[in-house]
């Protein structure tokens, strides 16, 4: 095998193959349920509080709220707000993992998420963007645009994109994404970022979370593989990671709660970053229902 | 071994079975890809460790479960060789044992010596003996003897077997046969046989085959001890100087060339060395590097069948003696004036020994300490402090001339010829003019012809006691002893029943006269020196009251034999001799005919047909499945003990 960061592979897509039906079918089904067009129209119109987050224009700090409750909160105004979707894809090498009881990849999954994503966002008038965490040379961005064209564009990324690169070995990656999103990216935004979070710099959390300034809304979706949720390996076994080097040969019996709870350690740590800066945290496996991570991103982000 | 006990035991060849499965159980685990790998710990090192040290215990259990398994399974298969008595119809034996333990018996027999390999022989025969049996050892080394009479006591001929030592002697096999045929043959059990544990070789190559025609059945049992072998032998070695002797022999087959003798002191240094002459015997010269150094032995160098005799002490020539010379100046000297006769002709000999004339003979003994013999040309008699002095010279092993003459017959009153003699002598006419050389023997028998005609006139006659204590080395013309000797103690007296002035005869101008001097000085150096003889060779000191002897292996038990003492050197090698205080050396040297190592040939009969077998089956397949049953025990609970290990852990 060869080192991590060169790791670079096709997406196992599993059962959410073809993507693009796919995503159309999550789509429709999100359609059934609770449809909003997350457009509120033009016009100046107040649309609530929220808490100030460094970065926050200081033009829309409530004073009054300040003297009153000694609480920085800033006005929010619907008819400024920018509702398009920009994706902030994870493609590094970890996204292809697929476990042995997983239906598809996790970079698949996140994939028909993504595309269901951009097909809601499209429908309802709002532009749609692509950015790549990682992958390999063929995982190019699709810049901001609307239309059904859009689509057609966000899904041939998705389905020309391979799983590569090392986040953890090349913080740069995530750096160069992120401020790539800033720039392009307005108040009003909606990011949702897709990824396992498990190889990424200890620091990610944090940068991630500082998009959810300036009136975006970030909406962090871990991805993740049943086996990693669940640790089902028995007796000993000799674990490689697919970023950052690590390997590992422990006892599964021994070492199961320790991982879990390393995991949910990590989980929270992002929860955290997510929510301080009003952010929004969700967990899917790749067994769940698409229809419903997505309606529920939705309703995150609504 | 047959093909199926073979097989058997390659089963035995599984024992790696349990490493390999180990080996592929602690492989390390297979490789899985995990993401989240770097949130995983390793697994505790103590688990790792106990993991280690119950996979051990469990890998050495089935290793040797597997082991006893193929053990078991060849168990039916595998024979002992051992020998082993047969009895018909379940009687009883009257068995005797010959054991070899002549010097031929040292060489090897596989890893062993030929004796160790007779002598487990033994036991083992003794093992497979039942109460009722009655078992006697011979030994057959030269002579043959009894190690142990018949007895039913199988304990003492266990005992006896154990008590057995190697020696070098040599082999006695007619001898020790016929000793134990007449142990058993008056036994009671009618089932009576002789087992004969020997190489056979005796020497005697061609001689008869032995228990040809034996009334008593003789089984030459362990053939192995007959492989051809070669040997040879330093026979002695002596100093001269700063040179050395060695001669060597070698056995039929085997020969000196390209080996090498080194001499080499006490401490093993080498002192010299050269190089054998090609042959089966033969001789050469060593040169020391001065005459201050101290050779200890000669040994052969490279190796051959027997090692025990490749090594010969290095013993000094006499150093320079002397003789004591008590003659009457006045009688013999010559006409022309000058020494007295025998003196002279003493020096004409050039003995290298010197003279030390004396006027009469000492009345004590340490006077003559460093006197190899004594002269004595008609003595008056002795005194009673001359014959004490006379007899412990020659209890010390001194040698005696003595020229019985008119004085020697008019002893004076008190005085006498005892020790040497225990009557007075007479001195009168004669009818025989000189001595019959027929009668000469010994080194005087060739020139023992110029004695026939002396010119005597008259003689000393010895009284017919003393005669027949006599050996006479030449007589008259008449039947009386002209030269005789007789041994006193542990030395020697020589007489001659003429005085040496030639007045009396021509005795001491004839040729015979020298030899006379020189065969009796010659006696008296021997005397002196130390002395060298066959290895198994009686050695006797008559008269001695106190005799200490220490072997190459220690102390050496001295026997008595009417009332004189014995000692039989058992090896080759030196011999400290301690006699009534007085220190000696022996060496025995080895038989040369015990370097023939061919075997004798054996009687047809002597197979062992109906009496004995060399292989006997040994059932231990019952404590092989006891240690099976308790090894598989040992698993079971080693893996239940794991198991709650694994449990608490958990």
């Amino acid at each position: 095998m060869s080192a991590p960061h060169a790791i670079r592979q096709a997406i196992d897509w599993g059962a959410l193959a073809p993507l693009r039906i796919r995503a159309r079918q999550v789509a429709e089904g999100v359609y059934a349920g609770s449809h909003r067009s997350a457009k509120r129209g033009a016009g100046v119109e107040f649309g609530g509080y929220r808490e100030y987050v460094p970065g926050d224009d200081l033009r829309w700090l409530d004073r009054r709220s300040l003297l009153r409750h000694d609480r920085l909160v800033v006005r929010q105004f619907e008819t400024e707000t920018d509702r398009a979707l920009c994706l902030l894809f994870d493609a590094s090498a970890s996204m292809g993992y697929r476990g042995k009881q997983a239906p598809a990849a996790k970079m698949a999954f996140a994939a028909v998420v993504a595309a269901a994503l951009a097909r809601l966002a499209i429908a309802s008038g709002d532009p749609v963007s692509l950015t790549f965490l990682g992958g390999g040379p063929r995982a190019a961005a699709v810049p901001r645009s609307a239309g059904r064209d859009q689509f057609e564009r966000i899904v041939a990324a998705l389905e020309t994109a391979e799983a590569g690169g090392d986040a953890r070995v090349d913080p740069s990656k995530l750096d160069r994404a992120l401020q790539s999103l800033a720039r392009a990216t307005r108040r009003g935004a909606i990011v949702v970022f897709l990824s396992d979070l498990v190889d990424l710099p200890d620091d990610a959390a944090e940068s991630v979370a500082a998009i959810a300034s300036r009136g975006r809304v970030l909406s962090i979706v871990q991805t993740l593989d049943p086996a990693e949720v669940d640790f089902p390996f028995q007796g000993t076994v000799r674990l490689r990671a697919l970023e950052g080097g690590a390997v590992v040969e422990t006892d599964a019996e021994t070492t199961r709660d320790r991982y879990l709870a390393a995991l949910a350690a990590l989980t929270r740590l992002w929860q955290d970053a997510a929510l301080r800066r009003g952010g929004r945290f969700l967990r899917a496996t790749t067994a769940d229902d698409p229809v419903s991570v997505v309606r529920a991103i939705v309703e995150a982000v609504r | 071994m047959s093909f199926l006990s073979t097989l058997a035991l390659a089963v035995a060849l599984l024992v790696v079975a349990p490493y390999v499965a180990h080996r592929l159980r602690r492989r390390r685990a297979e490789e899985q890809l995990f993401p989240p790998a770097r949130l995983v710990q390793p697994a505790p090192p103590q688990s790792r460790r106990r993991s280690r040290v119950e996979d051990r215990a469990l890998l050495v259990t089935r290793a040797a479960a597997v082991l006893l398994l193929a053990l078991l399974g060849a168990t039916p298969f595998v024979h002992c060789s051992r020998l082993s008595l047969q009895r018909s119809g379940g009687a009883s034996v009257a068995m005797a044992i010959v054991v070899d333990d002549s010097m031929s018996m040292n060489a090897l027999a596989g890893d062993k010596s030929r004796f160790e390999r007779a002598r487990e022989g033994a036991r083992e025969l003794l093992a497979s003996a039942r109460e009722g049996d009655a078992v006697a050892v011979v030994l057959a080394g030269a002579p043959a003897r009894v190690a142990l009479a018949a007895t039913t006591d199988l304990g003492a001929a266990r005992d006896a077997v154990d008590a057995l030592s190697a020696a070098d002697r040599a082999t006695d096999l007619d001898g020790a046969v016929a000793l134990a045929r007449g142990l058993v043959s008056s036994l009671p059990q009618v089932d009576r046989r002789i087992v004969v544990l020997s190489d056979l070789a005796d020497g005697q190559h061609d001689g008869p085959p032995l228990g040809e025609g034996s009334s008593v059945p003789v089984w030459v049992a362990l053939p192995e001890l007959r492989a051809p072998a070669a040997d040879c032998a330093a026979m002695r070695a002596d100093r001269t100087g700063a040179r050395v002797h060695v001669a060597f022999a070698c056995g039929p087959g085997a020969s000196a060339a390209g080996r090498d003798v080194a001499v080499e002191d006490a401490q093993g240094k080498r002192l010299g060395q050269a190089a054998l002459p090609a042959g089966a015997s033969g001789e050469t010269m060593v040169l020391l590097p001065s005459e201050d150094a101290a050779p200890f032995r000669a040994r052969l160098l490279g190796g051959d069948a027997v090692a025990s005799d490749d090594a010969a002490p290095v013993l000094a020539e006499v150093t320079r003696g002397a003789i004591a010379v008590v003659a009457d100046t006045v009688d013999e000297t010559v006409a022309t004036g000058g020494a007295p006769i025998v003196e002279q002709a003493l020096s004409a000999l050039k003995l290298d020994l010197d003279m030390r004339p004396l006027p009469a003979f000492p009345d004590r003994a340490e006077d003559l300490g460093g006197d190899l013999g004594v002269l004595l040309d008609d003595p008056p008699g002795f005194t009673p402090e001359q014959r004490h002095a006379l007899g412990a010279f020659l209890d010390g092993g001194g040698v005696v001339l003595v020229a019985l003459g008119p004085h020697a017959a008019a002893a004076p009153l008190g005085a006498s010829l005892e020790p040497l003699l225990g009557h007075a002598v007479t001195w009168g006419e004669t009818r025989s003019t000189g001595g019959d050389p027929a009668s000469a023997i010994g080194q005087l028998a060739e020139p023992a012809r110029s004695l026939a005609e002396l010119g005597a006139t008259r003689r000393a006659t010895l009284a017919p006691e003393d005669v027949t204590a006599l050996e006479p080395l030449v007589k008259w013309t008449d039947g009386a002893p002209l030269v005789a000797r007789r041994v006193i103690g542990r030395g020697e007296a020589w007489m001659v029943t003429l005085p040496f002035s030639v007045d009396e005869s021509d005795l001491a101008l004839r040729p015979a006269f020298l030899a006379l001097l020189d065969s009796w000085a010659r006696s008296a150096r021997e005397r002196a020196a130390p002395k060298r003889s066959d290895v198994g060779t009686v050695w006797g000191f008559p008269g001695a009251r106190a005799v200490e002897v220490v072997g190459p292996r220690g102390p050496i038990a001295v026997s008595r034999e009417q009332g004189v003492a014995r000692v039989l050197p058992p090896l080759v090698g030196v011999y400290r001799i301690t006699v009534d205080g007085k220190a000696e050396t022996r060496v025995a040297a080895p038989v040369s005919r015990e370097l023939d190592l061919r075997p004798r040939a054996a009687a047809a009969a002597t197979g062992g047909e109906g009496m004995g077998e060399r292989r006997a089956s040994v059932d231990i397949s019952g404590p092989l499945a006891l240690a099976l049953l308790a090894l598989v025990a040992a698993e079971i609970a080693l893996r239940a003990w794991s198991r709650r290990k694994v449990e608490a852990l958990a």
